[in-house]
C-alpha cells in the first residue's frame, strides 16, 4: 500500500512540470525512421508553400485578369481584318517606338498573338508589364519637356476600357495622354456624364496636355471623350485575352490541387506509419521490461495499472507521435510563411496586419494558464467525484443498512454541484476566449481592409493583394490558436511517457550472472545453507533455515499459516533473492545458473491454478510448438485429467474461458498436473490446493501426484495427510524456522507441533 | 417524474427542463449565422467600390465601420449561444447524474450483485459523456450546419449568380455523400481496431496477470512472440483506419478545390463579360469557404447522435430497474423495534436460485438476549442477517421483529433499529469520526470516543497523528484488518440499536481484545438483543441461544452446556479449537 501511495505522489508530480528530458527520449524512438519523417517534414513544407500560394494565384488572377480591363489596347490602324495572319512583321514596323524600346525583352511573335480585329480595327491588348512600362515613359515624357510629350502624343493611339458603376465603357482613339487620364481615374481630374449607353468625360484644366484628346478618322482631336457601353458579346472579344489568362490560371491550379492532393496523401500516410512503428516499439519493450521485472514487482503493483501503461499510456502517445509534433511544425512554419510572404507583398500592409499579434499572444498565453487551472479543478473535482461513486457503489449495502441514502445523496449532490462549477467556468473560459479571439481576428481585419483600401486609393497595391491579405488574414489567427491547444495535448503526451518511463528505469531486482551457467541436465539436489529472507527487507518470514534433500527425494513442508513454507517453495526458483545465506542446486549457488536453465528445471504446481484463455491443448503445452499433441494427451493420461477432458464436448480442443471458470477446482488442479508433467522437470515444487474438492477428484488427484512424483525430486507444501504420509522427509516449520523433521512416524512419536497438526487434521 | 421521463425519454426530459436557455441558445446562434454573411458582403462592396472608383475612403469608413460592429455582434453572439447551450448542457449532466445515484440508491442488494461496479461506473462516465456531446455540441452543430447552409446558398443565388451556384455546390454534395459512405467505412475499420485494441489489452492483462506461471515455465519467449501478434494486430487495424484518414483529408480539400476551380472559370468568365462583380467574384469565394464546414459537420453529427442514442439507452435501462426493497402499502405505525424476533418456518432462496439457502427456520428470542450462529462458509449464516435487515424480501408472515410481521415495518424504522457490523468492513474515504459517525445525526464527539473505546480501537486512533480526523483509505491511512473491523463495530455501536447484529465480525481481532470487546458488550447491550455470527467458539459460548447451520439447516440450536452435552458438531469444533489454541501458544 504504501508504494501505492508513492506511485500517486510521482503521478501527481509529473502530471504538474513539463520534462524536457521526456520530450528528447520520447525523439530517440523516431530515430529509426528518420528518413520517414525527414521526407514527411519537407512534404510539409511543400504543403504549406502550396496551400500559400493558392490565394496568391487567385489574387493574380483577380489583378492580371478580372481586373484586366484597365490595360489599355494598342491600335494598329492600317491592318485590314484578313492581313491580321501577318500582322507580326506589321506590328513590328508600326509600333510605337518607345512601346518597342520598352518592349526589348518580349519577343515579337508574343506580341502579336494577342492581335485580333474589333470594329475594323487590328488591336492588341498590352500586358501589364506593357502597361506599366507605358505609364513609366508617359510620366518620364511629362518631365523631359513639349518635344518627348508631343511625340508620344502623335505616334500611336490607344482603346481604353473603363468599369464605371457595374458597367463596361469603351474609349476609343485615344492618344496616350487621353488614355493615362482615364486608366489613372482620379475623379478630380475630370467631370463624367452618363447617358443612355455613352459616358462622357470632360477632362478638367490642364489634365491633358494642349492638343490631346480622343482622335477621330479626319486627324482632329476632340477632348471630351466618349465612350460606349460593352455589351457580353463585346466584352467575349475584347476581353479574350483575360480569358485565355483565366484558363492558363485554372490549369495551373489543376495542377497544384493534384500536386497538393498526391503529397498531402503522402505526407499522412507516413507520418501515420512512422506514429504506429513508434508505438509498436514502444509498446514492446514496455511489455519485454514488465515481464522480466521480478515477482516482487507486481507484488506491490496491480496488474491493472500495468495494463494501463501498456495499453492506454502507449496509446496516448500516438497523438504526439503522429499528429501534435508534425501540427505544431506545420503551425509554426505556416506563421513564419504567412509573415514572410506578407511582408514581401507590402511591408507596411504587413505590419499593420501584425499589429494585434502582441495582444493574441498575451491572450493566448493568460488563457492557457487559467485553462489549465480550470482544467486542473475539473480533473480533480471529476476523480474525487468518480472515488466517491465508484466507493459508494461498491457500499451501497452499508449505506441502505445504515438508512443513509438521504444524506449520501446530498454528499453527492455536493460534490456533482462543485463539478458542475468547475466544468461551468471551465466553460465559460472557452466560451470567453474563442469569441474574443475572433473579434480580435476582426479587428485585424478591419485594420487591414482600411489601410488596404487606403493604399489601393493611393494606387500604392493592387486589389489583387488586397484580396491575398484578406485571405491570409483569416489564416493567420488560425494556427496561432491552435498552438495554445496543441501545448495542452503535448504535455499531457509527456505526462503518459513519464509514467511509462517510470516503468522502464524499474530495474528487475533478480539479475542474472554475467557467464550464467546453462548446465544439459539438473540432477536435483537442494540445499539450503543458513537462509535468511524477508520481502521487505524488515520482517524476516525464514530465519536461519538449513536442510538438504538428495535427488528423487520428497519432502513435505508442514507448519501453521505464515510459517514460511511457501517462501521456501518461491526461493528454489530464485523469484526472490534472499538476504542471507546459500541456496544450491546441485551444489551450485543458484545465482549463478541462468533462469531460464533454473527455473526451466523446475516444475511448479501452484496453489491456484492459473488457466489461459484458449483451449485445453493450449493450456498443457502453453505456448510451446515443440510439445507435440502426442505428448499433451499422454501427460493428460498420466495425471488422470484425459478422463474428464474427452469427456467435454470438444476435448481437447474445448475452449477454456477466462480464467477457467467453467472447470472445477478439481479438474484444473489436474490440468495444472498435466501441464507439469509435459514440461518434464527434474525437480518439482508444489503448493497443495485446499480447496474443497469432492472425494471421487480427490482419488485421482492422488494417484495423479504419485506419477507425478515418480523419480523427480519433490518438494510440496502439503496439507493432506494422506500425502504427507508417503514422504520422505517432513519438515515442520513454526515461525520462519525449522522446528522438527523426520518421517511421519518418527514426528508422530515426538509428540511436538507435528503430532498436534496431525491430531487437528483429524477431527 | 419516472413515467414522464420515460414517455419523453431521456433527450426530451432532460432538454425541456432547460427551454428557454436552449430556445435564447438556438435565436443567438440563427442571429449569428444571419450576421455571418455580412462580412464577406461587406468586403465585396469595399472592393468593388475601389475597382468601380465609385467610392471614397469615406464610404469606406462606413463600410469598415459596418464590418466592425457586425463581428462585435458575431463574437457577442458566440458567446452568449456557449453560454445558454453548452451551460444546459453541463447543467443536464449535472442532474442527470443526481438522478441516477439517486436511483441507484433505490436498488436491492441483488441488482449490485448482479452488476459489476465498474460497468456501473462506465454509465456514469461514458455515457454521460456521450449524452452531454449531444445536448450540448451536437445540437449547436446540427443546428448550425443545416442553418448556416441554407443561408449561404441562399445569398449565393439571391446576391450573385444562380448558375454559378449551381456549379460550384455540386462537388460539395459529394463530400456531404462521401460523408456518408466514408462514416460508414470508418465506423466498421474503427470496431475492427478497438477489438484489436481491447484483444491486445487482454493479452497483456492475462500475461501479467499470469506471469507467475510464465515464469515458471519460462515462456517469457513464447508470450513475447503472442504479444508481438497482438501488437501487430492492433498496429494494422490502426493503420487500416489511419488509411482511410490519409485519404479523406486530401480528397476533401480536393473537392474544396474543384469547386474554388470552377468558380474560378466560370465566376471569372462571368467577372470578365461582366455578369457578376469583381467584388461578387470575392464574395462568393468567401461564402464558398464557409460550406465547407457544415459539409464536413454533417459527417461528425450523424456519429455523435447516434453514439447518444445509445447511450441514452443504456443509461434508460437503469432508470427501468424497479426497486424491489420498498415500502409496500399497509404499513403497521412502529417507530421503534424491542429487539424481539421470530422465526416462523423460514425457508428462503435467493431470487434466481432453485436451492433454498434456509430451511425451516423457527427461533424465537426475546428483548435483550443474545443469539450466537455458527457454521461453516456457505452454511447460511450471513443469509441470515441479510433477512433481517430486509435486503431481501421473505415470505409473509415467515419473519417478524418486535411482533410485526418484517414487510410490515417501515423500511427507515426496521433499519434505523438494526446495527450491523458486516463481514467485510467497509469503511469510506472519510475521516475516522466521519466513519464512526456514519449512522448517526449530528452526534457529539464524546460520544464517537465512547464507541471507539467500546470497540477497542480508541487507543489505535489516537495514536494517529490526526487521531480522530485521520483519512481512511488510499489518501490516508490503511487500517488493518482487526482496525477496520473494530471501527466497523463502533461504527454499529454508535446507533445503540435495540438490534446489533456482528456477522463474523471478530475474526481478525486477536483473542484479548476479542475478550475485552466482548466484555464491553455485554455491559453496553444490556437489555438489547445481540446476534452473533462467528467461527470461534470463544466468541459466543456464554451466548443465551446458539444455532449450528449446515447447509441451511437448524443442525443444533441450544446453550453452550446443552450442545457441548450433545457431543455434535459443535462439540468436534470446540475441541479442534482448544488444539489450534495451543499451537498458537507455542
Amino acid at each position: 500500500m504504501s508504494s501505492n501511495q508513492v506511485n500517486q505522489i510521482t503521478e501527481d508530480r509529473v502530471e504538474s512540470q513539463f520534462r524536457g528530458s521526456a520530450l528528447r527520449r520520447l525523439l530517440t524512438y523516431v530515430k529509426p525512421f528518420w528518413h520517414y519523417m525527414a521526407v514527411s517534414l519537407l512534404l510539409v513544407l511543400l504543403l504549406t508553400g502550396l496551400e500559400l500560394y493558392r490565394p496568391i494565384l487567385v489574387g493574380d488572377a483577380i489583378d492580371d485578369y478580372i481586373s484586366g480591363y484597365q490595360y489599355p489596347y494598342l491600335e494598329l490602324p492600317s491592318v485590314d481584318t484578313e492581313a491580321s495572319t501577318n500582322a507580326s512583321a506589321d506590328t513590328n514596323t508600326n509600333s510605337d517606338s518607345s512601346i518597342e524600346a520598352s518592349n526589348t525583352d518580349t519577343t515579337s511573335t508574343n506580341a502579336a498573338k494577342g492581335t485580333f480585329s474589333y470594329e475594323g480595327d487590328s488591336i492588341r491588348k498590352l500586358s501589364a508589364k506593357e502597361s506599366e512600362a507605358l505609364r513609366a515613359d508617359f510620366a518620364q515624357a511629362m518631365e523631359s519637356g513639349n518635344e518627348r510629350v508631343s511625340q508620344m502624343l502623335s505616334s500611336g493611339r490607344y482603346s481604353q476600357m473603363v468599369l464605371y458603376g457595374n458597367h463596361y465603357y469603351l474609349f476609343r482613339h485615344l492618344d496616350v495622354a487621353a488614355q493615362q487620364l482615364l486608366q489613372a481615374w482620379d475623379e478630380t481630374a475630370f467631370t463624367l456624364e452618363e447617358s443612355n449607353g455613352t459616358l462622357l468625360i470632360t477632362p478638367a484644366e490642364d489634365a491633358l496636355p494642349s492638343g490631346s484628346g480622343s482622335w477621330s478618322d479626319t486627324g482632329n482631336a476632340s477632348t471630351i471623350l466618349t465612350g460606349t457601353l460593352l455589351n457580353r458579346t463585346d466584352l467575349k472579344q475584347l476581353r479574350a485575352s483575360d480569358w485565355t489568362g483565366i484558363w492558363h490560371t485554372a490549369i495551373l491550379y489543376v495542377f497544384i490541387l493534384v500536386f497538393n492532393i498526391v503529397f498531402n496523401i503522402i505526407q499522412t500516410w507516413l507520418l501515420q506509419l512512422t506514429g504506429q512503428k513508434v508505438i509498436y516499439n514502444i509498446r514492446e519493450e514496455l511489455f519485454t521490461h514488465i515481464q522480466c521485472l521480478s515477482l516482487r514487482y507486481f507484488d506491490l503493483n496491480p496488474v491493472g495499472r500495468l495494463v494501463t501503461r501498456a495499453t492506454n499510456d502507449v496509446e496516448a502517445l500516438n497523438e504526439m507521435y503522429s499528429g501534435i509534433l508534425v501540427r505544431l511544425f506545420r503551425n509554426v512554419v505556416k506563421i513564419i510563411g504567412l509573415a514572410v510572404v506578407m511582408l514581401t507583398m507590402n511591408v507596411r500592409l504587413a505590419l499593420f496586419s501584425f499589429v494585434l499579434l502582441p495582444v493574441v499572444a498575451v491572450l493566448t498565453v493568460v488563457f492557457r494558464k487559467i485553462s489549465r487551472a480550470t482544467y486542473r479543478v475539473a480533473r480533480t473535482r471529476l476523480t474525487n467525484l468518480n472515488t466517491f461513486l465508484s466507493e459508494n457503489i461498491s457500499g451501497m449495502k452499508v449505506i441502505q443498512i445504515f438508512a443513509r441514502e438521504k444524506e449520501k445523496y446530498q454528499e453527492f449532490d455536493g460534490k456533482n454541484h462543485k463539478l458542475f462549477k468547475a466544468f461551468y467556468k471551465e466553460m465559460m473560459v472557452f466560451a470567453i476566449f474563442r469569441p474574443l479571439i475572433y473579434l480580435l481576428s476582426i479587428v485585424a481585419l478591419v485594420i487591414v481592409i482600411a489601410t488596404g483600401s487606403w493604399q489601393v486609393l493611393q494606387g500604392v497595391i493592387s486589389i489583387g493583394t488586397l484580396y491575398v491579405f484578406l485571405q491570409y488574414i483569416n489564416s493567420f489567427f488560425e494556427p496561432i490558436q491552435e498552438l495554445a491547444e496543441q501545448f495542452s495535448t503535448l504535455q499531457s503526451s509527456i505526462a503518459s511517457a513519464e509514467k511509462i518511463f517510470t516503468i522502464l528505469d524499474e530495474e528487475p531486482m533478480i539479475q542474472e550472472a554475467e557467464h550464467p551457467l546453462r548446465p544439459a541436465a539438473i540432477k536435483g539436489q537442494i540445499e539450503f545453507q543458513h537462509v535468511w529472507f524477508a520481502y521487505d527487507n524488515k520482517e524476516y518470514v525464514l530465519r536461519d533455515v538449513s536442510f538438504v534433500i538428495e535427488p528423487g527425494q520428497k519432502v513435505a513442508f508442514v507448519g501453521a499459516t505464515g510459517a514460511g513454507k511457501s517462501s521456501i517453495l518461491n526461493l528454489i526458483g530464485r523469484y526472490y533473492d534472499i538476504q542471507k545465506g546459500k541456496i544450491l542446486i546441485d551444489g551450485i549457488d543458484i545465482k549463478q545458473y541462468s533462469l531460464e536453465a533454473l527455473r526451466a528445471a523446475i516444475g511448479q504446481v501452484q496453489q491456484d491454478v492459473f488457466l489461459f484463455t484458449g483451449d485445453i491443448k493450449s493450456n498443457i503445452r502453453l505456448k510451446n510448438d515443440t510439445i507435440t499433441d502426442g505428448q499433451v494427451r499422454e501427460a493428460a493420461e498420466h495425471v488422470n485429467a484425459a478422463h474428464f477432458i474427452e469427456k467435454l464436448p470438444g476435448g481437447y480442443d474445448e475452449p477454456v474461458t477466462e480464467r477457467g471458470s467453467t472447470l472445477s477446482a478439481g479438474q484444473r488442479q489436474l490440468l495444472s498436473f498435466a501441464r507439469t508433467l509435459a514440461y518434464d522437470p527434474a525437480i518439482l515444487v508444489m503448493d497443495e490446493a485446499t480447496a474443497n474438492i469432492d472425494t471421487e477428484t480427490e482419488l485421482l488427484i492422488e494417484e495423479a501426484l504419485k506419477t507425478l512424483m515418480n523419480g523427480r525430486t519433490t518438494i510440496m507444501v502439503a496439507h493432506r495427510l494422506s500425502t504427507i504420509q508417503h514422504a520422505d522427509n517432513i519438515i515442520v516449520m513454526h515461525k520462519g524456522k525449522i522446528r522438527e523433521s523426520g518421517t511421519h512416524q518418527e514426528l508422530l512419536a515426538q509428540d511436538g507441533i507435528y503430532k498436534k497438526l496431525y491430531e487437528l487434521q483429524l477431527k | 417524474m419516472e413515467a414522464k421521463r420515460k414517455k419523453q425519454g431521456i433527450f426530451l426530459y432532460y432538454i425541456l427542463q432547460y427551454k428557454w436557455k436552449y430556445l435564447f441558445g438556438l435565436i443567438t446562434l440563427f442571429i449569428v449565422d444571419m450576421a455571418n454573411l455580412y462580412i464577406p458582403q461587406y468586403t465585396g462592396e469595399i472592393t468593388d467600390g475601389l475597382q468601380n472608383h465609385t467610392m471614397t475612403m469615406d464610404d469606406i469608413w462606413i463600410l469598415i465601420v459596418k464590418i466592425f460592429l457586425v463581428g462585435a455582434t458575431l463574437a457577442l453572439g458566440r458567446f452568449l449561444w456557449r453560454y445558454f447551450i453548452f451551460g444546459s448542457s453541463r447543467g443536464i449532466e449535472y442532474r442527470l447524474r443526481n438522478d441516477m445515484f439517486g436511483h441507484l440508491e433505490k436498488l436491492s442488494s441483488r441488482y449490485f450483485n448482479e452488476h459489476k461496479t465498474g460497468d456501473l461506473m462506465a454509465h456514469f462516465t461514458n455515457d454521460l459523456n456521450a449524452i452531454r456531446m449531444t445536448v450540448g455540441p451536437a445540437i449547436i452543430t446540427a443546428f448550425d450546419a443545416i442553418i448556416m447552409t441554407i443561408m449561404v446558398l441562399a445569398k449565393m443565388v439571391l446576391h450573385i449568380d444562380l448558375q454559378l451556384t449551381l456549379l460550384a455546390v455540386i462537388p460539395l454534395l459529394a463530400i456531404a455523400v462521401g460523408c456518408y459512405y466514408f462514416g460508414k467505412e470508418i465506423e466498421k475499420r474503427y470496431t475492427a481496431k478497438q477489438e484489436a485494441f481491447s484483444s491486445l489489452s487482454d493479452q497483456v492483462q492475462e500475461s501479467l496477470t499470469g506471469i507467475r506461471v510464465i515464469k515458471a515455465f519460462v515462456q517469457e519467449h513464447q508470450e513475447l512472440a503472442a504479444f508481438a501478434r497482438s501488437n501487430k494486430q492492433n498496429m494494422d487495424k490502426n493503420l487500416h483506419v489511419v488509411k482511410l484518414h490519409a485519404m479523406f483529408i486530401p480528397l476533401l480539400d480536393g473537392i474544396i478545390g474543384i469547386s474554388t476551380l470552377i468558380t474560378l472559370l466560370y465566376g471569372g468568365y462571368l467577372a470578365i463579360t461582366g455578369g457578376i462583380s469583381l467584388g461578387q467574384f470575392i464574395a462568393f469565394n468567401q461564402y464558398l469557404g464557409m460550406l465547407v464546414w457544415p459539409m464536413i459537420a454533417c459527417g461528425d453529427c450523424i456519429n455523435n447522435f447516434s453514439q447518444g442514442r445509445a447511450s441514452a439507452r443504456r443509461v434508460q435501462a437503469i432508470f427501468d430497474e424497479k426497486p424491489e426493497i420498498f415500502d409496500e402499502g399497509n404499513l403497521a405505525p412502529v417507530t421503534t423495534l424491542d429487539g424481539s424476533i421470530s422465526f416462523q418456518d423460514l425457508t428462503f432462496a435467493y431470487p434466481g436460485s432453485q436451492y433454498p439457502a434456509l430451511h425451516h427456520i423457527s427461533i424465537e428470542v426475546a428483548p435483550g438476549e443474545t443469539l450466537a450462529i455458527l457454521g461453516r462458509t456457505g452454511s447460511g449464516k450471513t443469509t441470515f442477517a441479510n433477512l433481517l435487515l430486509r435486503l431481501y424480501n421473505t415470505e409473509p408472515g415467515q419473519l417478524s421483529l418486535s411482533g410485526t410481521e418484517i414487510r410490515r415495518i417501515p423500511l427507515k424504522v426496521l433499519r434505523e433499529n438494526i446495527a450491523y457490523v458486516p463481514q467485510d468492513n467497509f469503511l469510506f474515504s472519510s475521516t475516522l469520526e466521519e466513519n464512526i459517525a456514519f449512522g448517526v445525526k449530528g452526534c457529539p464527539s464524546e460520544a464517537v470516543v465512547d464507541a471507539a473505546k467500546a470497540a477497542c480501537i480508541h487507543d489505535n486512533i489516537v495514536d494517529f497523528p490526526d487521531g480522530y480526523q485521520t483519512m481512511v483509505g488510499e489518501r490516508g491511512v490503511t487500517l488493518s484488518g482487526g482496525q477496520k473491523q473494530r471501527s466497523s463495530i463502533a461504527r454499529a455501536l454508535m446507533k445503540d440499536a435495540p438490534l446489533l447484529i456482528l456477522d463474523d465480525s471478530l475474526s481478525a481481532v486477536d483473542t484479548d481484545t476479542e475478550e475485552q470487546i466482548l466484555t464491553n458488550l455485554k455491559e453496553n447491550r444490556a437489555g438489547k438483543t445481540t446476534i452473533i455470527i462467528a467461527h470461534r467458539i470463544s466468541t459466543i459460548q456464554n451466548a443465551d441461544h446458539i444455532l449450528v447451520l449446515e447447509d441451511g439447516q437448524m443442525a443444533e440450536y441450544g446453550t453452550h452446556d446443552e450442545l457441548m452435552a450433545r457431543q455434535g458438531i459443535y462439540h468436534d469444533m470446540y475441541e479442534k479449537q482448544q488444539l489450534e489454541k495451543q499451537l498458537e501458544a507455542i
